[in-house]
């Protein structure tokens, strides 16, 4: 583990705080108020048991333009997920660097060639009590890797021969790939790999083997789910889950600050600023969860230039950056994913700014005043002010770049075609996958088009190489290439922000998409 | 009379069938459609397509809307794109969570306005009436967003005496609990009881020192006689117009009042239909609220040739 978290279960956020002297008697009122709010609000928002012993637990999340099904292989939203992690286990689990953690599997090992992996079950119960079998592990996986399925592992899961893969026994699978792969296993918790009982084609009374079963959905609604006494893992400690929707954020807030839900998904700016005034609610701050990217094009005009890739890199100020889009909330990137992250290259030097450098390339490719258009939306708060920025940062270099702002439901898939350069957001990932989905040449979502046939032979060869010292190392080579050529600028990691109400315990600050995030079967409430 | 209601009826159903082939087109020209949304950032774009067709999108605008006209005359608004269910259902669920905010507010609107409008246009210039004005000036002037989040800061964070949002509840539950509708109903009521009051004000201070008041007057009827026979009447008849535009202000009102407070009712479940691109929810939708709005207008529109059958109606 490259980035060992040790932040305490529980973040007393005063406790944080400088002193009491710098507390404002407002906010002590403020807190004070609030308790009493919290302490009158019991009855209004949950069931009147919240006080005591823990009964239901109740999370907001934004749930709007989600598929709105219980189907755990369509997750595109973190709502999704989190329903998902209630009624269903993966085989195997993100820690907070994204190494991969067992979960269902018990264990797995390849043969030398690192095209056959057997992987071992451990014993646990659907929720109709039917046993977890390498039947359903089959079953699963070969429904998440039909495209028309819309899994967003689907791609990694193409690399599986299901006509040579089998079932050994009840417990034992025998994954045939394609090619091979010693970084096989981070399929094994990738978001829609969820394992469901062979046959299941009806997502409305979903069974899974997770530590909640399902009592009531609603699509667009609220999702409710009971404890499941016999799972494998130890059964919650809350009695009942509620999983409800509030995209508006303020709405998200107020109602945590009143007491009516425990969790609130997704704060940012001004919410995360109020939180932490407030005594009795705290913040699960996951820093550096979300990778902050420019995309340029480098298969189109005018960054086919790498000269004008170059400059960009250079001309871009991304301590201003960070200071002033992210509010200082995040830290500046390094144009590679995964700062933290197990895989990420070790004693990377910062870019820094080189005001002369960058001219003299835009000079030299002919470019001075050539005009840009990057592709933005609110889909990320900050990606407006990050443009305006930008667009300061680079007019000293000779570029003149506009923001063009799309609607934040279909942005992302229309940057897919569309522009010469974008923003973009990725959650953490396996640095592994995240170069294989996006860099590598002719990959679905490579959408800067860059493809060099070093890099992917780099990554071809940390992929098969056996040796658990020497894949880093390949890996390392191959990111600095893509670092320097692909035209995907990572230019900062924000933080990721949930927030929980003052009775909460057991839940800690983790990246989106690891096993530890939005993980409420180990929550206490009181 | 008979025939100004048929000739107004036709137009109505001519007005929502403008609408929707409006909606519909407006709609196939926003951005990306269903598929995109869905499949978001991590579909690939294969999986987009194959999603699209699964869904019928990669069928012609025109045959898709001829489709979903073709169903509604048979009574079935069709199936939604997101969640695949009958879009009746989605609407049928979030009815009464809006049904709960409007009505409340609306009846309070239809008593408070022309109480408070006929007090303060009786007492121009009085203490009260500058009072009233004020205050109403003053709470239309915020808008509602605004209002509803001051609100929730001071009563519910601050004080602690209503619950501050509907997060996670439905129509039961708020029925269980109707201090939750409180905060939101005074929002949704706010504005349009200001608009209302002072238009009735307008039109008493004015009826009240008419010519036909004072003739009245000068023929020996008690001043009760007057106001109550002729001023309010000719004051509650354009009112009666305004009224009715006050019910689709509410329906307007409750897509910001429901995202403020966290409902799931109408006005956020046609937010999301448009951000999904969920084409046959936003028809459906687009139909409730033109339907009601031009019901209402009808409505107010006959109250007033009815109140005040001298003047003329415009359709």
């Amino acid at each position: 583990m490259t980035h060992a978290r040790t932040e305490p279960v529980h973040r007393p956020e005063l406790g944080n705080r400088p002193g009491p002297g710098r507390r404002s008697v407002l906010a002590a009122g403020g807190a004070l108020a609030l308790a009493a709010s919290s302490g009158l609000l019991t009855g209004c928002g949950a069931d009147g048991k919240d006080g005591g012993g823990g009964d239901r637990f109740r999370a907001a999340f934004t749930a709007g333009g989600s598929q709105e099904t219980l189907d755990p292989h369509i997750a595109p939203n973190f709502v999704d997920q989190a329903r998902a992690k209630a009624l269903y286990d993966t085989l195997g689990t993100y820690a907070d660097d994204m190494s991969v953690r067992k979960r269902l599997a018990e264990s797995w090992e390849s043969d030398a060639s690192g095209t056959r992996w057997r992987i071992r079950l451990r014993k646990a119960d659907f929720h109709d009590g039917k046993p977890v079998t390498a039947k359903d592990v089959l079953y699963s996986y070969r429904r998440a890797a039909d495209p028309a399925t819309g899994s967003p592992s689907q791609v990694l899961l193409s690399a599986i021969d299901f006509d040579a893969t089998r079932a050994e026994g009840a417990r034992s699978v025998l994954f045939v790939l394609k090619a091979p792969n010693f970084e096989f296993p981070t399929v094994f918790a990738g978001p829609g790999t969820e394992i469901i009982p062979d046959g299941t084609r009806d997502f409305r009374k979903p069974v899974g083997s997770g530590p909640f079963t399902f009592v009531s959905f609603t699509p667009g609604g609220t999702a409710r789910y009971r404890r499941w006494a016999d799972h494998w893992d130890g059964a919650p400690h809350i009695a009942e889950l509620e999983i409800v929707p509030a995209n508006e954020e303020s709405a998200r807030l107020n109602a945590l600050l009143s007491g009516q839900v425990h969790y609130a998904s997704d704060m940012a700016g001004a919410s995360v600023d109020r939180l932490k005034k407030e005594g009795s609610t705290r913040l699960l701050t996951a820093e550096r969860a979300t990778a902050q990217q420019l995309l340029l094009r480098t298969g189109r005009k005018p960054f086919d230039d790498p000269r004008l890739v170059r400059a960009v890199q250079l001309g871009l100020d991304r301590e201003a950056l960070v200071r002033v889009a992210l509010a200082g909330h995040g830290e500046a990137g390094n144009d590679l994913f995964g700062m933290g992250l197990r895989g990420y290259p070790q004693g990377l030097r910062p870019r820094e700014r080189d005001v002369g450098e960058a001219r003299s390339l835009v000079k030299a490719a002919g470019a001075e005043g050539l005009h840009i258009t990057v592709e933005t939306s609110s889909v990320d708060a900050t990606w407006e002010t990050a443009a305006d920025l930008m667009a300061r940062q680079l007019r000293e270099v000779g570029l003149k770049l506009t923001a063009n702002t799309r609607a934040a439901s279909t942005y992302f898939s229309e940057i897919r075609t569309q522009g010469v350069a974008a923003f973009n957001t990725t959650s953490t990932l396996p640095v592994s996958d995240f170069l294989q989905q996006r860099v590598r040449g002719g990959a679905a979502r490579n959408q800067t088009q860059y493809a060099s046939k070093k890099f992917d032979a780099l990554l071809e060869r940390s992929r098969t190489t056996r040796d658990e010292k020497d894949r880093p190392a390949l890996l390392a080579r191959a990111q600095k290439i893509a670092r320097d050529e692909s035209g995907l600028l990572v230019w900062a990691f924000s933080d990721a922000n949930d927030a929980i109400g003052p009775s909460v315990r057991g839940l800690r600050a983790a990246p989106p998409n690891s096993h530890d995030w939005a993980r409420f079967d180990r929550v206490r409430i009181g | 009379m008979r025939a100004y209601v048929l000739r107004r009826s036709l137009l109505a159903v001519l007005q929502c069938l403008m609408v929707l082939v409006t909606v519909f087109a407006v709609g196939s020209l926003l951005p990306g459609d269903t598929a995109d949304v869905l499949r978001g950032e991590l579909g690939t774009s294969e999986q987009v397509a194959s999603l699209r067709s699964q869904l019928g999108l990669d069928e012609p605008a025109w045959a898709r809307f001829w489709h979903w006209l073709g169903q509604l005359l048979t009574g079935d608004f069709g199936h939604s794109l997101t969640t695949g269910l009958p879009v009746g259902d989605d609407i049928g669920r979030r009815i009464g969570v809006t049904l709960l905010l409007g009505v409340p507010a609306l009846i309070l609107v239809t008593v408070l306005a022309p109480l408070l409008g006929t007090v303060s246009g009786l007492r121009e210039g009085s203490r009260v009436d500058r009072t009233l004005n004020t205050a109403t000036v003053l709470l239309h002037a915020v808008p509602e967003f605004v209002l509803g989040l001051l609100l929730v800061a001071s009563v519910s964070l601050a004080a602690g005496l209503l619950p501050a949002t509907a997060v996670g509840m439905d129509t039961g539950a708020l029925l269980a609990q109707p201090a939750v509708l409180v905060l939101p109903v005074t929002v949704l009521t706010a504005r349009h009881l200001c608009d209302l009051a002072r238009q009735i004000r307008a039109g008493v201070a004015a009826g009240r020192h008419g010519a036909v008041a004072g003739h009245l007057r000068l023929l020996g009827m008690r001043e009760r006689t007057v106001v109550l026979r002729h001023v309010l009447p000719g004051a509650l008849g354009p009112a009666a117009q305004q009224f009715a535009r006050c019910v689709e202000g509410l329906l307007g009102g409750t897509v910001l009042v429901e995202a403020v407070f966290g409902f799931r009712g109408l006005g956020s479940g046609f937010v999301e239909a448009v951000q999904n691109r969920d084409l046959p929810q936003v028809q459906t939708y687009a139909l409730l609220f033109t339907g009601t709005a031009v019901a209402v207008n009808l409505l107010g529109d006959l109250a007033a040739h009815r109140l005040a059958p001298y003047r003329e109606v415009a359709a």
